[in-house]
């Protein structure tokens, strides 16, 4: 029974059915509003106005044709997509979703996954580098620099906004933390700042605009994903879109009280808890323009770095009164 | 110069439940002003063969021969593909024989299927100047 | 640091037509520009001289998809001065409604792609829905939306009625309104400014020694606008003011351009509601005895230039033409030199190039009279050995 369950969590819920479907309708979401806030339609015709679009250029990107480039790093070039694509889904998974136990840890469950969930979101970014250096393409290589200068913009504040709730939560289990602010929401209301600086983090991480800076297609073509073609560009769109659904169930377990209620209720609340934070992204990257790399590592250390900072006090702070 | 943040916001949050600007065009089709240059139609009754639009045409997409010189049989091709809809031929016309419809679909798989022919006897002067009036 | 070489273009998402621009970047700086032309030549001029005078109004129009009543305007001035034609009052009144109506057109067109090129896709996709309205004005006036064909020689083809007036004057109180939102848009949004702001600088005297023309030379802070200059058609009885800023960067590009908007819109309700009444057009004759004439035009880009020989038949012997955006191209590597390549597709977006009407044929001579010339045969010869040795550098 317990392999079955097991097997149930790996394979269709929350594991890769479960995160492919959801990340589709998640990316359908996601044009279908921002099309919305242009004044356009967005996708139209595949299923339901549209709802089938993301799974159809899935589909129809895996039977293009897959071209590597003659002077690129063949194996390295080939297993990326894969290796990330891998990263996403095993980082999906240890989101606080159906198959957990308060009192008793588990695989997916235990002390410190948060730690794990912010390290496997920031090996994507290591892959997008990969990726572009190994493209062996001018634009690639450009890309694939900006993606790390970037990370050294938005890596610290994001951990530094996503932690700040654990403080005062005094766990680092994803699932305690959604249960705690369970039962004390009000001291939600403190963690405003730390919110939004890590939907903006997020933002960054998923290189939306307005840090699409890494495949800035009107600057640098395709950036990374400039000589990626075929299975491969199709297996690096879903990893974005699992990141971007892993991203804000992350920021939703931790800053909006986490999905709990078994399996229906949790689902339900999981569902509109993400698709609020996606939607505060697509607002995001409707209403900006694209900065440059300078400017982003600026403003990150500028403003966002400083509001995590000051969310950080505000948390201790608070946790020294509750105590 | 003061900077707003999110100064674009309000415009974008205002659109969400609008009706979107987009024409689903092939579904829904706009209208055309009267006057639309679109594929220039020949009324071979009232062609006098004087040949002006020939000579004007930029795109030389008029193509004038004789069939019988007796008979006074005459072919007109209008070559559409080529084309450039200015309507020049429309204007210089003397009896108005070609005029521009509003048809503007006009794409196909094959460029003869553009190509619109027209056999016609070249009417008398009496005729012509009645229908003049 | 190693200085790399990335072409941008021919081919390139930034461009929509094919220029090649080459960079030599140290990291994200642009240490030095180079542009090749020459992609997308038409030759136009030499099937000009096999074409009578009012064929050559179409082909002409047809140097620009955008701009294409500016190339018409102008070679038909140019053969109206040659014949001495007088051309009616009402004529010249709707051919310079038709010219703001296109500029209007073209800049907002310019200012969505400006918005798209530095990544700012929304406000591309409203300032595109606005430019909606003015494309209808001028298909209902003219019967198209691009190629307007209004113009002929000895004035224009097509009058206006009252229901076309008020269409006008309702689609301009439209967009009065939405202009003045984007420009303040344009001026408070901090990523947009924070792109377009002291980015491809080009100071006042380098503007001139450059030879700029158009909204790139007045950005720079030269009241320079052959509508005012040079007045043709009935520029010399509209108010307006000749539009500059004086930060002479993007953003004073941006500036320029929306404050012309504003000027159009004026001039359009000036027009509309001072319509002379009488003939619009003249009749010309086919034939033009011998001479030579330059024609002078603002074009939304900038001065456009056309110089007309006739020798006594209904054909021209020599038509040349002088696109804006030629004018500007030794100014776009001035402004690119030292810049960051994130900057590259908005400083090439702000001079609004045309890249096609600028593509000329130039015959280099030496003083030996040689004429550099590649056979065929020696094309045929180069290109084997490029296909069988990888590393083989294409000479250019």
């Amino acid at each position: 029974m317990a392999a079955v369950k097991t097997f149930l969590y790996l394979f269709v819920y929350p594991g890769i059915l479960f995160l492919f479907v959801y990340s589709t309708f998640c990316e359908w979401f996601d044009r279908k509003l921002y099309a919305r806030l242009q004044n356009r339609i967005g996708p139209a015709y595949t299923g339901f106005a549209g709802i089938l679009q993301p799974v159809a250029d899935f589909f129809k990107l895996l039977f293009k044709e897959d071209i590597i480039p003659e002077k690129a790093d063949r194996t390295v070039f080939s297993v990326l997509p894969v290796v990330g694509l891998a990263i996403v889904i095993t980082a999906g998974l240890c989101l606080p979703l159906w198959n957990y136990d308060l009192d008793r840890s588990s695989f997916n469950s235990f002390q410190g996954d948060i730690i794990v969930v912010l390290y496997l979101l920031g090996l994507p970014t290591l892959i997008f580098f990969l990726a572009g250096w190994h493209s062996t393409n001018f634009f690639s290589t450009i890309g694939g620099v900006r993606v790390l200068t970037m990370l050294f913009g938005y890596e610290v504040p994001l951990f530094l906004a996503v932690l700040s709730p654990a403080i005062v939560a005094d766990s680092w289990r994803l699932a305690e933390i959604s249960y705690f602010y369970q039962r004390f929401p009000f001291l939600l209301l403190f963690q405003v700042i730390g919110f939004f600086v890590a939907v903006i983090a997020l933002q960054a991480k998923l290189e939306r605009t307005p840090f699409d800076i890494p495949h800035a297609e009107t600057e640098i073509v395709g950036g990374t994903f400039t000589e990626y073609s075929g299975k491969k560009l199709a297996f690096f769109r879903l990893m974005i879109d699992i990141e971007m659904v892993v991203g804000s169930g992350l920021i939703a377990s931790v800053f909006m009280a986490g999905f709990s209620g078994g399996l229906i209720p949790g689902l339900v609340r999981f569902i509109v808890k993400t698709l609020f934070v996606i939607a505060v992204l697509s607002i995001i990257r409707a209403m900006c323009s694209r900065i440059r790399i300078d400017q982003m590592v600026n403003f990150s250390w500028k403003y966002l770095t400083p509001f995590a900072v000051l969310q950080l006090l505000i948390s201790i702070f608070v946790k020294g009164i509750i105590q | 110069m003061r900077l707003k943040p999110a100064a674009f916001l309000p415009e974008l949050l205002r659109h969400i439940f609008k009706k979107p600007a987009t024409v689903q065009y092939p579904f829904e089709k706009l209208s055309v002003p009267g006057d639309f240059r679109g594929t220039p139609v020949l009324k071979p009754e009232l062609c006098i063969v004087c040949r002006s639009c020939v000579r004007d045409c930029p795109a030389f997409a008029i193509e004038i021969t004789e069939l019988s010189a007796e008979e006074k049989r005459y072919r007109m091709i209008i070559h559409n593909d080529r084309c450039v809809h200015c309507a020049q031929c429309a204007e210089s016309c003397p009896t108005k024989a070609i005029t521009m419809n509003n048809e503007f679909e006009i794409a196909t798989d094959s460029r003869l299927k553009l190509k619109t022919e027209y056999i016609y006897t070249r009417p008398k002067k009496a005729t012509q100047q009645s229908t003049e009036k | 640091m190693k200085r790399i070489k990335i072409p941008v273009g021919p081919q390139h998402p930034a461009l929509k037509e094919p220029i090649s621009l080459r960079m030599t970047i140290e990291g994200e700086v642009i240490k030095d520009a180079d542009i090749r032309l020459g992609y997308n030549h038409r030759g136009i001029e030499k099937l000009a001289e096999s074409k009578t005078y009012i064929q050559n109004l179409y082909l002409t129009e047809r140097i620009c998809g955008i701009c294409s009543h500016s190339h018409t305007t102008c070679f038909a001035q140019g053969v109206e001065a040659l014949l001495g034609l007088e051309v009616p009052k009402r004529g010249l009144y709707l051919r310079t409604l038709v010219a703001e109506l296109e500029r209007i057109h073209s800049h907002l067109l310019w200012f969505g792609i400006a918005a798209h090129e530095a990544g700012f896709d929304s406000l591309f996709m409203y300032t595109w829905r606005d430019r909606e309205v003015v494309m209808d004005i001028l298909e209902i006036i003219s019967g198209n939306r691009v190629h307007y064909a209004i113009n002929t020689i000895g004035g224009v083809r097509r009058d206006l009625d009252n229901s076309q007036k008020g269409r006008i004057l309702e689609g301009i109180e439209f967009l009065k309104k939405r202009t003045g939102y984007y420009t303040n848009l344009g001026t408070t949004e901090p990523t947009f400014v924070a792109r377009t702001a002291g980015i491809g600088l080009l100071p006042k005297e380098k503007a001139i020694s450059l030879c700029a023309v158009g909204p790139t030379l007045r950005a720079s802070g030269v009241p320079s606008d052959v509508r005012k200059d040079d007045p043709y058609a009935a520029y010399s009885e509209l108010p307006f003011d000749v539009c500059t800023a004086d930060t002479c960067d993007v953003l004073a590009r941006v500036v320029v351009r929306v404050k012309e908007l504003i000027e159009s819109y004026k001039m359009i309700e000036f027009i509309i509601k001072n319509l002379p009444s009488g003939d619009v057009k003249v009749k010309a004759p086919r034939r033009i005895k011998e001479g030579e004439v330059v024609s002078r035009y603002e074009a939304p880009r900038g001065e456009n230039i056309h110089y007309i020989k006739s020798n006594g038949t209904d054909k021209p012997e020599r038509l040349k033409v002088r696109a804006p955006t030629l004018g500007n191209y030794p100014a776009t590597i001035e402004m690119l030199k030292n810049g960051y390549v994130a900057d590259i597709p908005l400083i090439f977006a702000a001079i609004d190039p045309c890249i096609c009407c600028a593509e000329r044929f130039v015959e280099i001579t030496d003083s030996r009279g040689y004429r550099n010339i590649i056979t065929m045969n020696e094309i045929k010869r180069r290109y084997p050995s490029r296909h069988i040795n990888k590393d083989y550098i294409w000479p250019l």
